[in-house]
């Protein structure tokens, strides 16, 4: 007679589901929701619909408004100008602390400066460069000093910038002030990288006969590059969706992207407000194809570094 | 291999990097000092702080400061040990997430709030106090990357798994395993995370400005409009504040993290 | 004819000597190992033959050319490294074709070493293949080959198996050995694990504190060390402190038992050991050969060999013995007797 009682597998019940400990990151998701996605997608949407509420993709023309096209060149160009500026030299200046051996001081004194530059912007950003570099500042004020017994008698100022055609106001001068937090930013984000790169890698080169030039052209640069492209996508993110430092320095004189969206924020500019929002999925869309880009690049980076 | 020589071109970018840093700030510093005519002096700093626009932006933005930290704190601690110990298979999704304040800059974002909470069924702009409740959600929002990488790291570094189920079998419940195991040991990330969420909400423009609310970027921006002297120190006493923040993490995370480790 | 040679080396970093009047003279063809443990100076010296350390001062010959100051990267000889360096950005076949591009031959000649070399290392299929596709060992393997490739005078290695799991270190040991015999090519193999330094060397230099503590074969390491440091780093050795009574002929006493030495140097007077292994001593009397007696004070067992400490005069002994079932395994606190021939002990 068998007394053991049977032992059948019963359905695992409520509490062993997988889905229940889902619902333990229910009030993240529940946050993220209401107070990012719904948001977002709100405005997203704002862009298919006329004012009458109805489906439409007539909004799509504000991209052949010519203040438009305008916006997105010059919001491209700075910032294709500032991460590649802010790319070079942070790259220098990495390299310089990392593998160049700068004097351990320099490099305590430059990643910690790197820290808080990098995050240093926006109104202070802009009084910092007024103060420096405006028509009464400090450097522009130095330069206006360095004079020189003119030809004719008097004397002969010649390196006031302003004279010169440079305005702190201009194209030129928010590249200077952008340059401040991504060069911070660039370096920030390559000295992990340099600082994975194995010392026996360059040993190993330099057994098999290759010169130190060698070494950078077949294995430094070619490993650093998905790190330095990714680097690089990230100044141009930064410096795209960038908006208080522009409007402190140029109070909206230059056109930018984010200007532009801020003034239809105060008021319909475009004169189609729904128009506003196709600018600013445009927007999200470039920097989401951006973030994308340089999140492959960093997996790239990864899978490289671990070997 | 010959390593100690002299390395003239890293030295030359070193200093080019560091005359980038000061001279803005020695700039602003020597202009700041300038108010009074022909002598240095600390008067436009003395407008400035006898300005009780400036306190009433100083205080409103601490508040907001604090009321942001200790959201996030509140929304993102539990979040993370909840992934790291029951469902580790989110964090894909989770990590898309906090990267979405990247590709949804803070204009375009502002822009979807006002959208959103502006008018009914979700207004939110109606009343002083539940717009300030909105610009600190928007505030948790913009600092999440930040916040959230803190703690992801801090949480890392622990045992999540063991301390859990040694709290359990002594007892405790989710909420005490929270806060009496797990906050405990996260204290340095946690700090860290707050300090910089401290640093951005001090400096934040966008939100502020648009929702219309007495923050400190926007005086400072409404200060820029017409003197000269006064926003070059505000930018100084800007630049120590987070530089103080900053500072503190460093002090922090240095003298905190032996603790952390021993337990002692 | 001696193929490299290292004459009066010394190194120091600052006010601490790394490596102190290091001589060795190596022949065409012979597998020598730097054996000791961590600090020993053993990885400077093969780095100073590298070229990425220099001498302070010192003379390194190969072929009697003076390389001492020349640059590593052309010196022409193959480095392996412990953590492989496989050049991440490069395929295997690119990784072990990079010495010849960069020596500048020819895309042909380029393609028939790598073919040749990846058939060395029996690694063919694995030519598209990049580093963070390969496990431990087939990295190391790629990195030999990439190392030999380029045909160095000397093959050097850095504890090269010291980061692989114990049964593939057994697998590329033998390989390691079986490549260098078909190449004939010198080697040097630096490691602190004295299994691998015995079983694939034809010579052993020991080393500790930067100086060498001997050179020799295998066997003459392990039966005739020279000093107590390799004694009892090669090995287990028992030491027990004891009388001379005839200097002559190495008659020395622990306690009242008296014993003879087949090896002793000068016995002037100075306080002297006696060293014998445990697998030398069995238990039992045997007539003719030294004998002690003494209690069992603790038995081990280590799978296959079971180690009996013994206290003889107050000292431990340790006995190795089979553990095989027809012998019989004494019992704790049991009276025991251990003989050894006199030839297995010596004085130090």
């Amino acid at each position: 007679m068998n007394l053991a009682p049977s032992i059948s597998p019963r359905k695992p019940g409520w509490h062993e589901h997988p889905l229940r400990n889902w619902l333990g990151l229910l009030p993240f998701f529940a946050f993220i929701l209401f107070f990012l996605i719904i948001p977002s997608l709100n405005l997203f949407s704002g862009a298919f619909v006329n004012r009458s509420g109805d489906f439409t993709l007539g909004n799509m023309a504000v991209f052949r408004n010519p203040n438009v096209i305008k916006a997105y060149l010059t919001s491209l160009q700075v910032s294709f100008l500032t991460a590649a500026i802010g790319g070079l030299f942070g790259f220098f200046v990495a390299y310089a602390v990392t593998i160049g051996n700068a004097p351990r001081w320099m490099r305590s004194v430059i990643m910690t400066f790197s820290g808080l530059a990098a995050n240093f912007g926006g109104v202070p950003l802009a009084f910092a460069f007024i103060a420096t570099l405006g028509r009464t500042g400090f450097i522009t004020a130095i330069l206006k000093g360095i004079c020189f017994p003119g030809a004719e008698g008097g004397t002969v100022c010649p390196f006031n910038p302003y004279d010169n055609g440079f305005s702190l106001y201009s194209l030129n001068g928010l590249v200077l002030a952008y340059t401040y937090f991504q060069f911070p930013l660039m370096v920030l984000t390559i000295t992990p990288a340099l600082e994975g790169l194995k010392k026996e890698w360059r040993e190993a080169s330099a057994n098999l006969g290759a010169s130190p030039w060698q070494y950078w052209r077949d294995v430094a640069l070619p490993v650093l590059a998905p790190s330095i492209l990714g680097a690089t996508l990230l100044l141009f993110g930064n410096s795209f969706g960038a908006y208080a430092t522009a409007q402190a320095l140029t109070g909206g004189s230059i056109p930018l992207v984010t200007i532009f969206i801020g003034q239809q924020i105060r008021g319909d500019v475009l004169g189609n407000p729904n128009e506003g929002y196709a600018l600013s999925l445009g927007m999200v869309v470039i920097m989401a194809v951006t973030i994308v880009a340089y999140s492959a690049l960093q997996r790239q980076a990864a899978r490289w570094m671990k070997s | 291999m010959n390593a100690k020589r002299i390395n003239w071109w890293a030295i030359f970018w070193g200093a080019l990097a560091i005359l980038y840093f000061f001279l803005p700030m020695y700039g602003t510093l020597d202009f700041s000092l300038r108010m009074k005519r022909g002598e240095i002096s600390l008067l436009a700093y003395e407008i400035v702080f006898a300005d009780p626009r400036f306190w009433e932006g100083f205080r409103y933005s601490t508040l907001m400061a604090l009321m942001t930290i200790v959201i996030s704190v509140l929304v993102f601690v539990p979040t993370v040990y909840w992934m790291h110990l029951k469902v580790p298979q989110a964090r894909p999704v989770v990590e898309i997430i906090t990267i979405l304040p990247f590709i949804i800059p803070p204009i375009v974002y502002v822009f979807g709030l006002i959208r959103t909470f502006s008018r009914p069924p979700l207004q939110m702009t109606l009343s002083p106090i539940t717009t300030d409740l909105l610009i600190v959600t928007g505030y948790v929002v913009i600092s999440m990357p930040y916040m959230f990488r803190a703690v992801d790291v801090g949480m890392r570094a622990i045992d999540v798994r063991s301390l859990t189920e040694a709290a359990q079998s002594l007892g405790s419940n989710w909420f005490q395993v929270l806060a009496h195991v797990i906050v405990p040991n996260l204290r340095i990330a946690i700090l860290s995370g707050a300090l910089i969420c401290f640093a951005t909400v001090m400096g934040e423009l966008i939100l502020a400005s648009f929702l219309v609310r007495p923050a400190l970027g926007p005086y400072m921006q409404l200060l820029g409009l017409t003197k000269a002297y006064e926003p070059a120190a505000l930018a100084i006493i800007s630049y120590a504040l987070t530089w103080f923040s900053l500072g503190l993490i460093q002090l922090v995370s240095r003298s905190g993290t032996a603790q952390q480790l021993t337990g002692r | 004819m001696t193929h490299l040679e290292l004459i009066h080396i010394h190194k120091s970093f600052g006010s601490a000597v790394a490596v102190e009047d290091f001589n060795l003279a190596v022949a065409q063809g012979e597998f020598i190992s730097f054996l000791g443990p961590s600090g020993c100076g053993k990885t400077t010296t093969l780095r100073m033959i590298a070229g990425f350390e220099l001498p302070t001062s010192g003379k390194i010959a190969i072929n009697g050319a003076d390389l001492t100051y020349t640059p590593p990267n052309k010196r022409n000889v193959g480095m392996v490294f412990q953590s492989y360096a496989l050049f991440p950005n490069m395929t295997v076949a690119q990784n072990v074709g990079y010495g010849l591009k960069i020596a500048g031959k020819t895309k042909a000649e380029i393609e028939a070493r790598v073919a040749e070399m990846l058939a060395l290392i029996q690694m063919e299929k694995f030519a598209a293949r990049y580093p963070y596709q390969l496990s431990g060992g087939q990295q190391q393997r790629v990195a030999l080959a990439r190392a030999l490739a380029i045909r160095p005078q000397v093959l050097l290695l850095d504890e090269p198996l010291s980061a692989l799991d114990a049964k593939i270190r057994l697998e590329l040991r033998q390989e390691i050995r079986r490549i260098q015999r078909q190449l004939g090519i010198t080697t040097i193999y630096v490691t602190h694990d004295q299994e691998e330094a015995l079983s694939l060397s034809d010579r052993i230099v020991v080393m500790s504190q930067g100086r060498i503590e001997q050179i020799g074969t295998p066997t003459a390491i392990y039966n005739e060390p020279a000093t107590e440091f390799v004694a009892q780093f090669v090995g287990h050795i028992n030491l027990l402190p004891v009388e001379v009574i005839t200097p002559a002929e190495g008659v020395v006493r622990l306690g009242g038992q008296v014993i003879r030495a087949g090896r002793f140097g000068h016995l002037n007077g100075r306080p002297v050991r006696l060293a014998v292994r445990p697998e030398e001593l069995n238990p039992g009397f045997v007539e003719g050969l030294n004998n002690l007696s003494g209690r069992v004070e603790s038995v081990t067992y280590l799978g296959s060999i079971v180690r009996i400490r013994v206290e003889v005069e107050g000292h431990l002994l340790a006995l190795d013995m089979f553990n095989e079932r027809r012998l019989k395994i004494p019992a704790v606190g049991d009276a025991l007797q251990v003989h050894f021939p006199v030839e297995a002990c010596w004085l130090l």
